[in-house]
């Protein structure tokens, strides 16, 4: 049976020279948090691109990544409709604050400007649509970024060691506040990260990899 | 659609550059071999090698080209390494950097008018030490100008080659993993009581020069062959061959033609010899550094090497001022009579006259340069995306494009514009449309280069972003990636119109003379009577790109920067 | 595909000049005051016929023969790039030998008629060649020298009286090569003017005795005279404005032009000391009259035709003679003009640099046209590798 909303890597891997580098078989289902664990350098990052639909010419993919029971794997990146956090908020810094959450909603959404608004004013940044994105903190630009990226109503989220580059301080409470927006909207979303804090957080299911062929593999 | 467009723009980036560059040489070859039926000549022979062979300074003209060549980019080379080895992570390097930048979009035309103006017996330091110090009353007979072994073009290359090869190293320096890496390597030397100046020489430059190797020799190349700063510099008994070559070609007598495609033919040949001596060179050098390097010496040449800069930057600075200096006071001098360091008056008369005469050739330069630099701007775009897009970038630096960008730089331009020229009259394609493909063969690769920085150093990051959120390749190019790259575009376009509004021969040659442009009149009339003319048509030569690039400064600031508005 | 192209670009640059008719107008482009004087001109055809003359300023006229030369050699019978072209002597004996001007037009401009060409031979030879109406009359000049009086009190005023000067004063005269026209000019008047060489000879075509008997006594002379000159006689100017320039700079104290208006313009426009002072050699003065022929190629023959009229008229000569503006000597018999026309030449006041009036002693004709060609390869056989 097919259930709403679950995104599914059927025996998803990727490999060099057909070497496996790395390889993950699971369902994420909605509002679940799925985290991905291993040390740096092992391909995590890789997988996240196979799933997101960018991943190097360089290397090869197996397996399928399904949404709903229908496969993603064929169509291009930006018709997969999966929402990508990096540890940078990555905003535009061509467009004011509104701007770049309205940069991702769909076309057909109406009056974008005063939902954007709304948005803000969700998250405590009550008119700062029209500032500059370079204006923000840290912090701020964090919760921009994930605005963003669920008002372009993605079908699922990936993160990218989204906190690491945060301080403690805000790191914890940044969390937080990510997981409880993605589990309300009912998200289905895949995590990578090597702290063993992002996973308790998060609360779902832990893959951890160790695959200690670390000698020739050298991935920039 | 999108991504074909990107696919064809990559065919057609390298078939811009090869076609006409290959186009050019065959055209050339074919006379040089005596074949062409326009004038009743169906047959191969080598009968137009043989008479160039007769010419009796013919080895002399080539040794010519060689020499001033080799001295200019070996000066510059030097001079690059030692300002380096001095100022590699100091404060000095950034205001070297700065002063040497607007040297790079001086014309070299223009350039080689305003040294003309200070090695001219009555230059300005003739007359700063007279007649006190010298006795002169009248200017001294002899001169550094027209000298029979070319150093005055020797220095007038150099100082155009050593800002283009400095700034070229310091891009390469520039990049992210190379600049960690070398500078950690850097610290390993210092820690180990190497000087600075010699841990540069031991640790960065060997890792450095085989990275700016084609830069410089496209300065090579372009040193041997160069045409309007010989004709403006350079000796005229003998000149030096790409300048015999352009007074064959416009000989009376049309079958002078054939011996200038030889000779043009034979200019490939010289600036190849060139870079095979270069290269030796280069072995040799490196094989002396190696046998130093290992003797362990802590302060190996760091004295020869702050002694060589700081000559160098001195006397660059010292002649740019002189020069400038010059120009400005002769644009508005009245009468000066010479041992005078100063005109009797000043006057507008002299900008006046120009500005008027020079309104058309203004128009001329931009209709050339503007279309020319927009398409190579759009097209070097569009390459680089659709080597971001295939990941070409990430794996390997794409050396093989890399090369054909210097093709036209390396060939010398004597050689395939006038084979250029030949095919063009041939077909009837006119005057605009070869002049706009030569200008473009030369804009292309500097666009390019100087895009290519800014595009591969662009966070891709961005670009799953934009995927992510729904945006097509084609929408996070042009929403995303262009308005964050508009500085970097902006100055690759201000580049490439500098680099038009400089070309001397790609105007000249493909326009049979009848597009003028800013600099071939400036080479024109520093040929002329007024000397006084001569100096305001090379200060607007001067100052028409430093506009574009002010521009390019002034442009992003006002656009697609949110910071601007919200203020 | 390119012509389409190329037509396209046409369109947009003639979009840009928006201009119904341009005529393509090949002239040496070295003069300040002639470049002005061929903008004016353009006003005046622009408003008066709708043709736009676009001035080609040359570095060598040759540049254009061998343009329409080539464009023979490739075919191109109908529409070449140069519609007028500013000749005499040499070049226009080339491109009448090698039938690259239009034939018979001349007489039937209106203007023509105002020359007098059946009293003014001169109208109808080219340095002894008979123009056949393949070139209009456009201007008369003759030779002239000018010097620094702040240097010298006394100029040379003959050959001899030159190279002495130039033996005391080494470094300070200079000549352009023969390839310039100024420098076989200056040939060519030693060649008339030298004792022991037969100068009704010159007047004939050359043969290789009579060459033989004008150079020995001419390259003797300039034996002598090369070690004295600018550079040691080792560069040689290749224009001649290249002289004006280095008389300014002080470095050269002799100089000498075929264009004698030039002289008190250029120090009016700060161009040369005011210092300097024009005359005419006592043994002669080297003159000829300049024309303007249309390639036989030409596109736009009658738009041309209408312009060489235009430039022949008493209105565009009579302003070509003002000193301020050109200062070349009308080739209109200004006996045969109207009161109103003729007042257009009344007199200028006079310069302390510009030659007085009268101030020429005797004119000499050009020689015979192979004489140029024979002069230059003899020069360059005995000089060397200048090119």
């Amino acid at each position: 049976m097919i259930k709403k909303n679950t995104l599914t890597l059927h025996s998803l891997s990727v490999s060099k020279d057909s070497r496996t580098l790395i390889s993950v078989d699971t369902e994420v289902k909605p509002g679940s948090i799925t985290t991905i664990m291993g040390p740096s350098g092992i391909g995590k990052s890789l997988l996240l691109a196979a799933i997101a639909g960018v991943l190097p010419a360089t290397f090869t993919q197996n397996g399928s990544v399904c949404y709903d029971g229908a496969e993603l794997t064929a169509l291009p990146a930006h018709k997969r409709r999966l929402g990508i956090l990096f540890q940078d908020p990555l905003l535009f810094e061509h467009m004011n604050v509104a701007q770049n959450i309205m940069f991702g909603m769909p076309q057909n959404e109406l009056s974008k400007q005063q939902r954007a608004d709304t948005l803000l004013a969700d998250v405590g940044l009550q008119g700062y649509g029209q500032r500059a994105v370079q204006a923000l903190s840290g912090g701020q630009q964090a919760r921009v970024a994930l605005l963003r990226t669920l008002a372009s109503a993605p079908r699922a989220v990936l993160l990218d060691e989204p906190f690491s580059k945060l301080d403690m301080q805000t790191r914890h409470q940044t969390r937080c506040w990510v997981f409880d927006n993605i589990r309300q909207q009912g998200l289905p979303c895949i995590m990578v990260t090597h702290d063993e804090d992002d996973a308790l957080d998060a609360q779902g299911p832990v893959i951890t990899i160790t695959q200690p062929e670390q000698d020739t593999d050298k991935l920039c | 659609m999108f991504s074909t467009a990107l696919l064809v723009s990559r065919w057609l980036f390298i078939a811009l550059l090869i076609v006409p560059v290959g186009a050019g040489i065959v055209a050339v070859l074919l006379p040089a071999l005596s074949y062409f039926p326009a004038i009743g000549e169906h047959h191969f022979s080598l009968a137009a090698f043989s008479r160039l062979m007769q010419v009796d300074s013919i080895v002399h003209m080539a040794m010519l080209s060689l020499f001033t060549g080799l001295m200019a980019t070996f000066i510059a080379t030097v001079g690059t390494l030692s300002i380096l080895a001095i100022s590699y992570h100091t404060a000095m390097l950034g205001w070297v950097q700065r002063l040497l930048s607007p040297v790079l979009v001086i014309p070299h035309a223009a350039a080689a008018i305003a040294l003309g103006f200070i090695l001219s017996p009555a230059g300005w330091p003739a007359r700063l030490v007279s007649p006190e110090l010298s006795g002169w009353i009248a200017p001294p007979v002899v001169s550094l100008l027209h000298d029979e072994l070319g150093l005055s073009v020797t220095i007038a290359l150099a100082i155009k080659a050593l800002p283009f090869m400095l700034l070229m190293a310091l891009s390469v320096l520039a990049q992210p993993h190379l600049a960690d890496r070398l500078q950690k390597q850097v610290c390993v030397a210092r820690t180990m009581g190497y000087t600075p100046a010699t841990a540069f020489l031991s640790v960065v430059w060997p890792v450095l020069y085989p990275l700016i190797r084609l830069p410089v020799l496209a300065v090579l190349a372009f040193a041997t062959a160069n045409v309007e700063i010989p004709l403006i510099l350079g000796p005229g008994s003998p000149p030096t061959l790409a300048v015999a070559v352009l007074q064959w070609f416009n000989n009376v007598d049309i079958f002078m033609r054939l011996q200038a495609s030889a000779a043009a033919c034979l200019h490939i040949g010289v600036t190849g010899l060139a870079i095979i001596i270069w290269l030796l060179i280069e072995k040799g050098a490196a094989a002396l550094f190696h046998r130093r390097r290992c003797t362990g010496a802590r302060n190996f040449a760091s004295w020869w090497l702050s002694v060589i800069a700081y000559f160098t930057l001195g006397t660059l600075i010292l002649l740019m001022l002189c020069m400038l200096i010059s120009l400005v006071t002769w644009s508005f001098a009245t009468y000066w009579p010479f041992p005078d360091t100063f005109p009797l008056g000043i006057t507008l008369i002299h900008w006046q006259t120009s500005l008027t005469a020079l309104s058309q050739p203004a128009l001329n330069a931009l209709l050339i340069a503007l279309p020319v630099s927009v398409i190579a701007v759009g097209l070097s775009l569009l390459v680089l995306e659709q080597e971001q897009i295939s990941h070409r970038a990430t794996v390997s630096p794409g050396l093989k494009k890399e090369a054909v960008l210097f093709l036209p730089l390396l060939v010398p331009g004597v050689a395939f514009l006038f084979g250029l020229t030949w095919f063009s009259q041939f077909i009837g394609a006119g005057v605009w449309l070869p002049v706009l493909v030569s200008h473009f063969v030369y804009v292309l690769p500097y666009v390019f280069l100087s895009l290519a920085v800014a595009y591969r150093r662009f966070d891709i990051r961005y670009t799953y972003v934009g995927y992510g959120l729904g945006a097509s390749p084609y929408d996070v190019f042009w929403k995303v990636k262009l308005p964050q790259l508009f500085a970097p575009i902006m100055v690759a376009l201000a580049l490439g119109i500098a680099i038009s509004f400089s070309q001397y021969l790609p105007t000249l040659l493909p326009g049979a003379g009848t597009i003028a442009t800013v600099t071939t009149e400036s080479v024109a009339v520093s040929a002329g009577g007024s000397r006084r003319l001569s100096a305001v048509y090379t200060l607007v030569q001067m100052i028409m790109p430093l506009i574009g690039f002010a521009l390019a400064w002034w442009l992003p600031l006002r656009f697609f920067n949110p910071a601007a508005w919200s203020d | 595909m390119i012509k389409r192209i190329n037509t396209l670009i046409l369109l947009i640059s003639w979009a840009v000049t928006a201009h119904a008719q341009t005529i393509n107008f090949h002239a040496w482009g070295g003069s300040p005051q002639v470049n002005r004087y061929l903008q004016w001109v353009n006003t005046q055809t622009e408003a008066e016929f709708g043709i736009t003359v676009n001035h080609v300023k040359l570095a060598d006229t040759s540049d254009a023969v061998s343009r329409v030369l080539a464009e023979k050699a490739a075919g191109n019978h109908d529409r070449g790039s140069v519609d007028l072209i500013w000749i005499n002597g040499e070049n226009f004996a080339a491109m009448k030998r090698h039938g690259l001007l239009h034939q018979n037009w001349v007489s039937s401009l209106t203007n023509f008629a105002l020359t007098n060409p059946d009293k003014n031979r001169n109208m109808t030879m080219d340095f002894g060649i008979p123009t056949d109406g393949q070139e209009a009359p456009w201007g008369k000049a003759a030779m002239v020298f000018y010097y620094n009086a702040r240097y010298l009190d006394v100029p040379p005023k003959n050959a001899a009286e030159l190279l002495s000067f130039s033996q005391q004063h080494p470094g300070r005269f200079a000549y352009p090569l023969p390839t310039d026209y100024l420098g076989i000019s200056f040939l060519k008047y030693l060649a008339l003017t030298l004792p022991d060489i037969p100068h009704e000879r010159l007047y004939a075509p050359v043969d290789a005795h009579s060459l033989r008997r004008v150079t020995m006594p001419l390259f003797e002379y300039l034996d002598a005279l090369h070690p004295t000159l600018w550079h040691e006689g080792k560069f040689f100017a290749r224009q001649a404005s290249r002289l004006q320039r280095l008389f300014d700079d002080n470095a050269l104290f002799v100089s000498f032009s075929f264009t004698a208006a030039e002289i008190p313009a250029a120090v009016s426009r700060f161009d040369l000391p005011t210092s300097t002072r024009t005359y005419a050699m006592a043994d002669g003065s080297l003159s000829n009259v300049h024309f303007i022929g249309i390639p036989y190629n030409s596109g736009h023959k009658d738009a041309a035709r209408k312009v060489v009229n235009f430039l022949l008229s008493p209105r565009a000569q009579a302003r070509k003679k003002q000193r301020q503006v050109w200062g070349d000597d009308t080739v209109l018999d200004v006996s045969l003009l109207s009161d109103a026309q003729s007042r257009l030449f009344a007199g200028e006041q006079a310069h302390p640099a510009a030659l007085p009036v009268n101030g020429h002693n005797q004119l000499l004709a050009e020689p015979h046209a192979s004489w140029t060609d024979a002069l230059r390869e003899a020069w360059f056989t005995r000089y060397g590798d200048h090119l």
